[in-house]
């Protein structure tokens, strides 16, 4: 099968490295955990994937075409990115919050076609925010911003959905509902999803595949093997702190 | 479908606001017309002579002049806010307009530091005009060069206020080692004025600040993606470093242009797109940009009317009456909005 996204000796940072090293890939369909710990580089990865900051070696693959050569509008086709914590623009309307995804598909003056239309609302309607098009988006709860902001990738229509931490100020019950929906999206919209966490948990029960930014090693693979491998007692520097495969967490 | 709320209603009153603010400010000054008077300067029947004088060589002239600068000064300090996030941002905190200020300042009071006294009235006034536009696109341009090593919008804001003050230490520099007349001069100038602008240079501003409209307008989409962050913006593909420099083309034309002609105005390019973020309730930037313009030309052509008032016996700086209008509405925004 081939991969869809594929990092390959990707070294990070501009001036100085910050993180060497990453051999990684993702399929169709698959959701992915990207877990370490924290100020490793989680999010200068998926930056530098989505393209919005610049990398210093290695390649990146996204179908099958080197990153650097597409032109931003066209990797914008292909992948999209949620940042953690997007500012919110007091009285803009989740419509048009929504709508600035469109951006490569409106005429210079930002006009939503009639097609748009019903994408945005049927977008909407598929992450549970029916009836909230006029809302003023400053004014949704966290959770439902979280999910108006993979509303706004979906309507943005690429084949990767990058998140950085979308459930980092959640409440348990708001966690689960945005990663259930991220599994029901890659599965169902033919999306390759790949969000960084520090839900271990949670993210070994339900993803295909775990990226493990490791404090010396980087590791790629399916849940159980890397458990089988000891590869979660290498994420973090303390050695003192052991891995429970079975409970899913450190002790 | 379609549920998207139109604002005919909002738009209708701010322009008949706009008419009634026009007829009183063709209305009041140092001779008070009666309204059919104006009438019939206007559509050409017979009106007394100084009527027609008064109206079409002062009063007109000047509400022409009032408006563009009321448009200009607003759309510029609302992409300003957009693009710096910050909602004290205007065409003034970047320094553009005290580059405007050295440039006058070069050219009126340096001629008196080297002991050149200056000719005639229109050579004075077309070397203001001139001195302050390269001193704004002077400004404009090292922040542009600026801006390609400062990525961040906070430290760019930061570099135009220090420039800012530097200019202003120029600026007093000058003023210590020039004679009283061009100091004199240097001052009007700096309180601002709507008037004594020939049918030239409202042409010339005419056609700078209708570009530096279009510009804005172009500008509509990018500014709407910027409202949700410079990440995500860059995620969907926009050129953010050509976005800024289209922004700062279009600050300069705009501003540079009005502070040229008509001398530094503060506060109407913060207030205003404040009131119509007030009273339109969208961010949405198709919507704000033609609001603004209307609401800037609006508080210009009422702050005009106000310098008039005195009658007889004067008009008060414009830039008295604009700070008056806009602190307060400022101040007010501030503690009741708590910002953007």
């Amino acid at each position: 099968m081939d991969s869809v996204l594929i990092l390959e000796n990707l070294c990070l940072g501009y001036n100085k490295v910050i993180y060497r090293e990453i051999n990684a890939s993702a399929n169709k369909n698959e959701i992915i955990a990207l877990v370490g710990p924290n100020g490793i580089g989680k999010s200068t990865l998926l930056k530098s994937i989505a393209g919005i900051q610049k990398y210093r070696s290695g390649a990146i693959r996204v179908l099958n075409r080197e990153l650097r050569s597409y032109p931003p509008s066209r990797l914008a086709g292909q992948l999209s990115f949620v940042p953690s914590q997007s500012p919110r623009a007091k009285n803009f309307s989740l419509f048009d919050m929504v709508a600035t995804s469109c951006y490569n598909r409106t005429n210079w003056l930002g006009k939503i076609s009639e097609r748009d239309y019903e994408f945005i609302y049927s977008t909407l309607k598929r992450v549970s925010l029916e009836g909230f098009a006029e809302r003023d988006s400053s004014q949704l709860s966290d959770g439902e911003f979280q999910r108006a902001a993979i509303a706004r990738s979906l309507v943005q229509d690429s084949k990767i959905i990058l998140l950085d931490e979308p459930t980092a100020f959640l409440d348990i019950a708001n966690k689960i509902t945005i990663t259930r929906l991220l599994k029901e999206i890659a599965e169902q919209e033919n999306k390759t999803i790949v969000f960084s966490t520090h839900d271990l948990q949670h993210a070994l029960k339900i993803c295909d595949k775990i990226w493990i930014m490791g404090h010396n090693q980087f590791f790629c693979g399916e849940p159980q093997s890397l458990i089988e491998k000891g590869a979660f007692e290498q994420m973090f520097k303390d050695s003192s702190l052991k891995f429970d495969p079975k409970l899913f967490t450190y002790n | 479908m379609k549920l998207k709320r139109s604002y005919y209603r909002e738009y209708a009153i701010i322009t008949l606001l706009l008419l009634v603010l026009i007829v009183l400010n063709l209305i009041l000054g140092s001779v008070i017309i009666p309204i059919k008077d104006i009438a019939s300067a206007l559509f050409g029947s017979n009106a007394p002579d100084y009527v027609s004088d008064i109206i079409f060589s002062f009063r007109i002239p000047k509400l022409i002049t009032a408006i563009m600068a009321g448009v200009a000064l607003s759309i510029c300090g609302l992409q300003m806010q957009t693009l710096f996030k910050n909602p004290l941002a205007d065409p003034y905190i970047l320094g553009i307009s005290s580059g405007a200020g050295l440039g006058v300042a070069f050219f009126v009071m340096g001629f008196s530091a080297f002991g050149i006294n200056l000719p005639s009235s229109l050579f004075v006034n077309l070397g203001i005009a001139t001195s302050a536009w390269i001193g704004a696109f002077a400004i404009t341009l090292l922040i542009m060069l600026v801006s390609y090593r400062l990525k961040d919008n906070i430290s760019l804001l930061i570099f135009g206020l220090m420039l800012g003050s530097a200019v202003s230490a120029l600026i007093s520099l000058f003023q210590y080692f020039s004679s009283s007349s061009a100091l004199k001069m240097y001052v009007l100038w700096t309180m601002g004025s709507f008037s004594g602008l020939n049918p030239g240079q409202i042409w010339i501003m005419f056609v700078l600040i209708l570009i530096g409209f279009g510009l804005s307008v172009y500008n509509i989409k990018d500014l709407n993606t910027l409202l949700m962050g410079e990440a995500y913006a860059k995620s969907l593909g926009v050129n953010l470093e050509n976005t800024r420099r289209r922004i700062l083309v279009a600050t300069t034309l705009l501003a540079g242009s009005v502070t040229a002609f008509c001398g530094p105005i503060g506060f109407i390019g913060i207030a205003v797109p404040h009131i119509a973020r007030l009273f339109f309730r969208n961010a949405d930037h198709k919507i704000l940009i033609p609001a603004t313009a209307l609401l800037g030309a609006v508080i210009m052509v009422f702050a005009d009317t106000v310098a008039q008032l005195p009658g007889q016996s004067g008009i008060i700086p414009i830039n008295t009456v604009s700070a008056l209008i806009g602190v307060p509405i400022i101040l007010v925004i501030i503690l009741k909005n708590r910002f953007v």
